[in-house]
């Protein structure tokens, strides 16, 4: 063959594939995103990201498995499809007390497993316990942590005990910082003192032994582990002398505070107030198991023959790396509202794949984050593109325990040379950011503002800090003095990861004339580097809700919870305390606001968007609402048939 | 004969054992963990979760107790990533994805790989020889990342022909994809590879004999050349095979077929120590074997060779 006929065939080649690509762009007239042909049998086939680590609700910690759990198993509350806020499940109804450190949960009487066996209080008090086990080891139990003695429980701790009265010292006598006794910790006072609202049911009986003893004072606790115990005995004069003498007793399962009251009631005792509390209990680290499933079977219980759920759906086969099959539970409570036959979700972790089976209609809808960039454009414009505020925000971490980051000035030059609304509308699908919390998520909290884009000012801060910026004779700047080498931008590799670090290199040395080093990484040796501030400068960090409260995001720089900054403030954690502490939520809501401005004054970070969710479903999936959690109670999804019922773009989150 | 099977069947145990040494090495210096995510644990909770799966004993107790594990009882441990699965469990499941897959596209490989081949020897400088050779240019310059891709835009997005991905059984028209990019590749080599050894052995002196003597062209190329035209191909098929196989990450990756490449790349991405050693332990066993069987082979078509 010739030359020429060598290119002839390669102009063929291309003449194929450019006249599929052209086919596709061709289709980008239609309404929606690849075909509209409902599945033939009631189901709905998801992908909701990679292979789920496990079935057990307490040992994954990722969204994808959070959504197979929300079908297999159901805890006091759910989340409300659109808003996110707590709804009764297993619970039927709760009660707080004065100051939302006690609540009571009034569990259906009609609820099952899978198995048929009913679902009591014990379950509750069983699952919680495991939950917050030393040997189970779950990655998700600091959220159960304001429940009382669960951290230490956790934490394998010991109370200190006097031998000869049984008396336990207290923790208040040891530790000035320790807050005045919420109610729960208070002297028992039941009635109106305690829950406003009088008992419903006046059989029920209110008070235990156990209950009075929650409501005594805090005990003090001690490290388990001896060597760490008598370091902190030595180190406290006081405490030596008190404990010499008493006895160690370990923080057992029985002492955490869940009790179950009959069969039907669960009481939980908190060691602060915590309004949010109830907004918690529907994560999966809350959802429960079946004991004796759990206990006959050991570490193979979650495999499909062994597994028994309390959810709307139930395991019916399960090949990893494939598909998992759940199918409509009739022990349900809520059977009647489960409306599909089966769900079946596909593990995936390739974006533009799982985008490829949607278009040919294989799946019915997809997780969020799976439009890649490229295809915002195009797949933006169809009507099955959901879009609204996400619980998630992106930002950069700064390395503050080294120069020159150490010097606040500096960190804020590096925000003021953001120009973040350029950015967001670069991005198109995001919202800029300037405090820590999200925008438009928390309603009436009164969400502080940041620095706004202002390179004169940066400019003036690097000066000040040592750094003089000059301008150059081309209209750009410099900034010889700043020891460019002292300062990277690490980020776990990924095309989105690469493409904001690019643009904020750019903004940096346009607005500073500095040219900050991008560096990238796989996403496990990124982690390790952030956590053990191995890094100079600069690292991508992103955070999405676990509840729906604003601490759910200030908490990341509380004293303990590791940043990835090395900031850390007495000043700041104290300020929100107080605030959990406040029972009115508004002026809660205001002190946290305080905190918040605090850090953002302290610029440990840089804030940069407010995520925005971004994935497809096919129009004829109903009930499935692109909430900012993007986590969905499966009972409400359906098919429908009817083009006429079907969602022509967004479906409201407000509108019933 | 048997005795090299068996002095090579030998030297496989140290080769295994030696790889599974290194392999563990290099995971335990790569930095992060199974665990890590990105908000960072309590340290009480980290300590639980290292007591729970023995990370918290020094590195000989955790070496000898996993070399223990797998010599005493071929056992490779359970995944960290997937509570309560067995390593061994989830190579079993995975290999007959990968095999399935690797079986078909390897014979395809073969047989389009070498009938192209030897035809473009035997009609060397015509346009069967060229058609054929530029075709396997594109195969072997063409990476599989772009190929599948290009192949799905074609036939599923474009035509609606056939699935995108995923695994649908076997045999399903899922595979029909996968399988054409996973041999597009090897069919190219193979046929260059045929090409190039019957070109030499039809110039060679015995295949002068075979034609003096005045034997058919039927049975010169079929019983003559092409035994001896094919030992280039032979010697590249047996590890062919055997990546084949044990599965191959991109193309497993791009179509999510839950063979034995996804896991490993998964299972080092995830930092699974015992499944990455699962994983790497069987791709070298195969390996080995696979060599092996090149070996025989090459016993066998060369008369030459003897052990």
């Amino acid at each position: 063959m010739s030359k020429r006929r060598q290119i002839g065939l390669l102009l063929l080649l291309t003449s194929i594939v450019g006249a599929a690509l052209s086919c596709n762009v061709a289709s980008s007239k239609e309404p929606f995103f690849g075909k509209t042909t409902p599945p033939q049998r009631n189901i709905f086939r998801y992908v909701t990201g990679d292979e789920p680590e496990s079935l057990d609700p307490v040992v994954s910690t990722g969204q994808p498995e959070a959504r197979i759990y929300m079908a297999l198993y159901q805890g006091l509350v759910e989340y409300h499809p659109k808003t996110m806020e707590p709804e009764p499940a297993l619970a039927e109804r709760w009660q707080p007390n004065n100051d939302s450190s006690e609540f009571k949960f009034y569990l259906r009487q009609n609820a099952h497993w899978s198995n048929g066996d009913p679902i009591t209080a014990q379950d509750f008090v069983y699952s919680f316990r495991r939950a917050l086990a030393h040997e189970t080891a779950s990655r998700n139990a600091y959220l159960a942590y304001y429940i009382k003695y669960a951290q230490d429980f956790n934490e394998q701790k010991v109370f200190v005990r006097d031998p000869k009265t049984g008396q336990f010292l207290n923790a208040k006598d040891f530790d000035e910082d320790i807050p005045a006794e919420p109610l729960s910790g208070g002297p028992l006072d039941s009635g109106p003192g305690e829950y406003s609202i009088p008992e419903v049911e006046t059989h029920e009986p209110i008070d235990s032994e156990f209950h009075k003893q929650l409501h005594t004072p805090q005990r003090l606790t001690l490290p388990g582990d001896p060597k760490a115990r008598n370091k902190a005995i030595d180190a406290d004069a006081k405490l030596k002398a008190a404990v010499a003498g008493k006895e160690f007793v370990p923080v057992k399962a029985e002492d955490i505070g869940v009790e179950a009251i009959g069969d039907h009631m669960v009481r939980i005792s908190l060691t602060q107030p915590g309004p949010f509390f109830v907004g918690l209990l529907a994560h999966q680290v809350f959802r429960i198991v079946p004991q004796k499933v759990v206990e006959k079977h050991g570490a193979v219980w979650t495999q499909p023959q062994n597994i028994v759920t309390c959810g709307p759906f139930k395991v019916r086969t399960w090949q990893p790396y494939d598909k998992l099959v759940v199918e409509r539970d009739p022990m349900y409570w809520d059977a009647a509202t489960v409306k599909l036959d089966e769900i079946h979700f596909y593990p995936m972790a390739d974006n533009p794949s799982i985008m490829n089976l949607y278009k040919v209609g294989e799946v019915d809808a997809v997780l969020n984050h799976t439009v890649p960039n490229a295809w915002l454009e195009v797949v933006r414009a169809k009507q099955d593109y959901m879009d609204g505020p996400e619980a998630a925000i992106n930002y950069m971490l700064i390395n503050v325990t080294q120069p020159p980051m150490n010097d606040v000035r500096v960190r804020k030059a590096f925000n003021y040379a953001i120009d973040k609304n350029a950015w967001a509308s670069w991005r198109k699908i995001v919202k800029p950011l300037t405090a820590f919390t999200p925008e438009g998520i928390f309603k009436d909290y009164p969400r502080p503002k940041g620095d706004q884009f202002n390179p004169e000012e940066a400019r003036r801060l690097l000066g000040e800090a040592g750094f003089p910026v000059t301008k150059r004779g081309d209209g750009g700047y410099s900034c010889p003095k700043f020891p460019v080498d002292q300062v990277e931008y690490i980020y776990n590799t990924q095309d989105s990861n690469k493409a904001m670090a690019e643009w904020m290199q750019a903004q940096w040395k346009q607005n500073l004339g500095i040219t900050v080093n991008l560096r990238n990484m796989d996403w496990k040796t990124f982690l390790n580097v952030r956590s053990k501030l191995e890094y100079k400068g600069f690292s991508r960090g992103a955070w999405s809700a676990d509840y729906m409260d604003p601490f759910t995001f200030l908490s990341l720089f509380y004293t303990g919870g590791d940043s990835g900054s090395g900031w850390q403030d007495p000043k700041y954690t104290a300020m929100l305390d107080e605030a959990n502490r406040t029972l009115d939520p508004k002026k809660r809501y205001q002190m946290l606001a305080q905190a918040e401005k605090f850090l953002i004054d302290a610029q440990p970070m840089i804030p940069i968007d407010t995520a925005a969710i971004n994935w497809v479903k096919k129009p004829y999936v109903k009930g499935m609402y692109p909430n900012a959690g993007s986590l969905f109670p499966w009972k409400y999804v359906y098919i429908e048939r009817d083009p006429a019922k079907w969602d022509y773009g967004i479906p409201s989150l407000t509108a019933d | 004969m048997l005795r090299f099977i068996v002095r090579r069947l030998l030297v496989t145990i140290p080769t295994i054992l030696i790889v599974i040494t290194i392999t563990w090495g290099l995971i335990k210096l790569a930095p992060g963990s199974f665990y890590s995510g990105e908000k960072r644990l309590p340290p009480a909770i980290e300590k639980s979760i290292r007591e729970k799966y023995g990370l918290d004993k020094p590195w000989y107790t955790q070496y000898g107790k996993m070399m223990w594990s797998i010599v005493r009882h071929g056992d490779f441990g359970t995944s960290l990533r997937f509570e309560g699965q067995s390593v061994n469990t989830i190579i079993r499941r995975s290999l007959p994805v990968s095999a399935a897959i690797g079986i078909i596209a390897y014979l395809l490989a073969l047989i389009v790989g070498i009938t192209a081949g030897s035809i473009a020897a035997l009609k060397q400088n015509s346009r069967w020889d060229y058609g054929s050779m530029t075709l396997a240019m594109l195969g072997i310059s063409v990476p599989n990342f772009v190929l599948g891709p290009i192949l799905v835009l074609v036939f599923s997005l474009t035509l609606y022909w056939l699935p995108p991905s995923r695994w649908g059984g076997f045999p399903s028209r899922n595979l029909i994809l996968p399988i054409i990019t996973l041999s597009a590749i090897y069919m190219a080599y193979i046929a260059r590879l045929a090409r190039a050894g019957m070109l030499e052995v039809l110039r060679s002196d015995y295949i002068r004999t075979a034609r003096a003597k005045g034997l058919s062209e039927k049975d010169v190329v079929i019983k003559h050349a092409l035994r001896g035209g094919l030992m280039p191909v032979v010697s590249y098929t047996g590890p062919a095979l055997a990546f084949l196989l044990t599965g191959t990450v991109v193309v497993e990756r791009i179509f999510a077929l839950p063979g034995l490449g996804n896991y490993f790349i998964q299972a080092s991405l995830n930092r699974d120590e015992p499944l990455i050693i699962g994983i790497v332990a069987f791709i070298a066993i195969t390996l080995l074997l696979m060599n092996l069987v090149v070996d025989i082979a090459y016993a066998y078509l060369d008369p030459r060779v003897r052990y």
